[in-house]
């Protein structure tokens, strides 16, 4: 297994724990309740800050800037956490569940529309990704669209009803899929509905719930090995994950549990 | 007057008062049970096997042991607004099984196979991930064990199906055995208006 357990750091969020996400200097951010917090390499907290909403998805764009995503809108903070402003959209009618970039366009998982928006960078609806199918959207019934976004622009979409990460262009065309049911082999996702959330880095990170469950698999759809199961609350689900920016040490992987309230962090071995 | 009232008069009123207001509650309390006006039902959060926070534990089936009634006034009810119309649906497959040739759970949940799995719509030959699924609960064979519930409450699930009292077969005890034996407290009585 290339990756260790290297550490937890406790969160101030006395209800929820819903959001990772690390930004190009390797800053940990952290969403919950109504506020985003900063975490340094160390896991040291560095700032907090409020948000208008609850916080359900976070994301860091290359010059710092902080994307919260909430019911209904994103809220845009500068790095130091003033806000900037506020997108809303007809497009973002549920809970905002997951943010990226694709280039200069942002991703926004829609729970409403069970979709992911892609908006150019002055807030313009350009298209929808995984709706083009028969059941009209991603299958959710975890709650969360989750996404992760490659460095080619493909973007790794979670379908958990149908136990698969499904890649697509930006465009929305499906590309291809991995996974599959099964809840005896590892390699599979078990249960109703996984994998719930999804990470890129050097591998394709997956988690799971009851039980709850981080794993890396390379972007064949090959399992690479299983990171954790026994370090979560049975309870947790919706678990984000996410990766450290190539180049900065070590990957790492944050994972959030979600009943605890506490971020596991994973460290790569070299082997 | 009031000289001639002793603390043993006072006692005395009080007593009878309580007793006639208690003989007086217990009486009202019979004639709304004997009118179908108070009855028993689950209380879905404290039962074990749908209370949130009770993972890795196997389903209690008291409700199906110690009824009077035969199979148990106990039935498993499957909310359909809250229910997924999951493709694999871990109340109705047993998700530890091992996978069948088409890629799906080998063995049902429910030792009665009380539950029956239909498409909703039109079915997608080529990928029956691409379907939505009822699950409907057959009451003739359901004896309320509370497996189905187990699993397919929150996190696994989405908690739509719980254990209920169906009135058309439970004969209201006054003493309920499931209520007498359940740990939790889980078996209660209500107002029939305020039952589920």
């Amino acid at each position: 297994m290339p990756y260790r357990h290297l550490k937890a750091i406790a969160s101030q969020f006395e209800f929820a724990l819903t959001a990772l996400a690390v930004d190009a200097r390797g800053q940990l951010h952290a969403g919950g309740d109504r506020a985003v917090e900063v975490y340094d390499g160390d896991g040291r907290r560095v700032g907090r800050w409020a948000a208008s909403r609850q916080v359900c998805s976070l994301t860091v764009a290359a010059d710092g800037t902080v994307y919260v995503g909430e019911e209904r809108q994103i809220e845009i903070f500068s790095g130091a956490g003033q806000i900037v402003r506020t997108l809303r959209h007809p497009k973002l009618a549920g809970r905002v569940t997951s943010l990226g970039f694709s280039g200069d366009d942002l991703l926004a998982g829609d729970t409403w529309d069970r979709a992911i928006q892609r908006f150019d960078r002055t807030g313009t609806f350009l298209n929808s990704i995984g709706k083009d199918n028969p059941v009209n959207g991603l299958l959710i019934p975890n709650g969360a669209v989750d996404f992760a976004v490659a460095l080619n622009r493909t973007i790794f979409a979670a379908n958990p009803g149908k136990h698969r990460v499904e890649r697509y262009s930006p465009a929305g065309g499906l590309l291809g899929h991995c996974g599959r049911f099964d809840g005896r082999d590892p390699a599979g996702f078990t249960g109703c509905c996984n994998p719930t959330n999804v990470a890129i880095g050097g591998a394709l990170f997956t988690t799971e719930k009851a039980g709850p469950r981080v794993k890396a698999y390379d972007f064949d759809g090959r399992l690479l090995g299983v990171l954790a199961t026994d370090l979560f609350d049975p309870n947790c689900k919706n678990m984000d994950v996410a990766v450290s920016p190539a180049g900065a040490g070590p990957e790492r992987v944050y994972v959030a549990d979600t009943v605890r309230r506490t971020i596991q962090v994973f460290e790569a071995v070299n082997s | 007057m009031s000289a001639d009232i002793t603390r043993r008069d006072v006692l005395t009123t009080a007593v009878r008062g309580t007793v006639l207001a208690v003989m007086g509650g217990g009486a009202g309390f019979l004639v709304k049970k004997a009118n179908g006006q108070i009855v028993w039902q689950v209380d879905a959060a404290r039962c074990v096997n749908s209370r949130l926070g009770e993972t890795g534990v196997a389903a209690c089936s008291l409700c199906t042991t110690e009824c009077v009634v035969p199979l148990s006034a106990v039935r498993a009810v499957n909310e359909y607004a809250k229910c997924g119309r999951c493709n694999i649906c871990p109340a109705y497959f047993d998700v530890t099984s091992p996978v069948d040739q088409h890629g799906y759970p080998s063995v049902k949940l429910c030792p009665r196979d009380a539950i029956l799995r239909h498409p909703i719509g039109k079915l997608d030959p080529e990928d029956p991930a691409n379907n939505f699924y009822e699950y409907l609960i057959d009451e003739t064979k359901c004896d309320g064990c509370g497996k189905c519930v187990m699993q397919c409450k929150d996190p696994l699930g989405l908690g739509s199906i719980t254990l209920r009292v169906r009135y058309d077969k439970c004969v209201n005890c006054n003493r309920c055995a499931i209520s007498t034996a359940c740990p939790q407290s889980a078996v209660v009585q209500l107002p029939a208006g305020h039952a589920v």
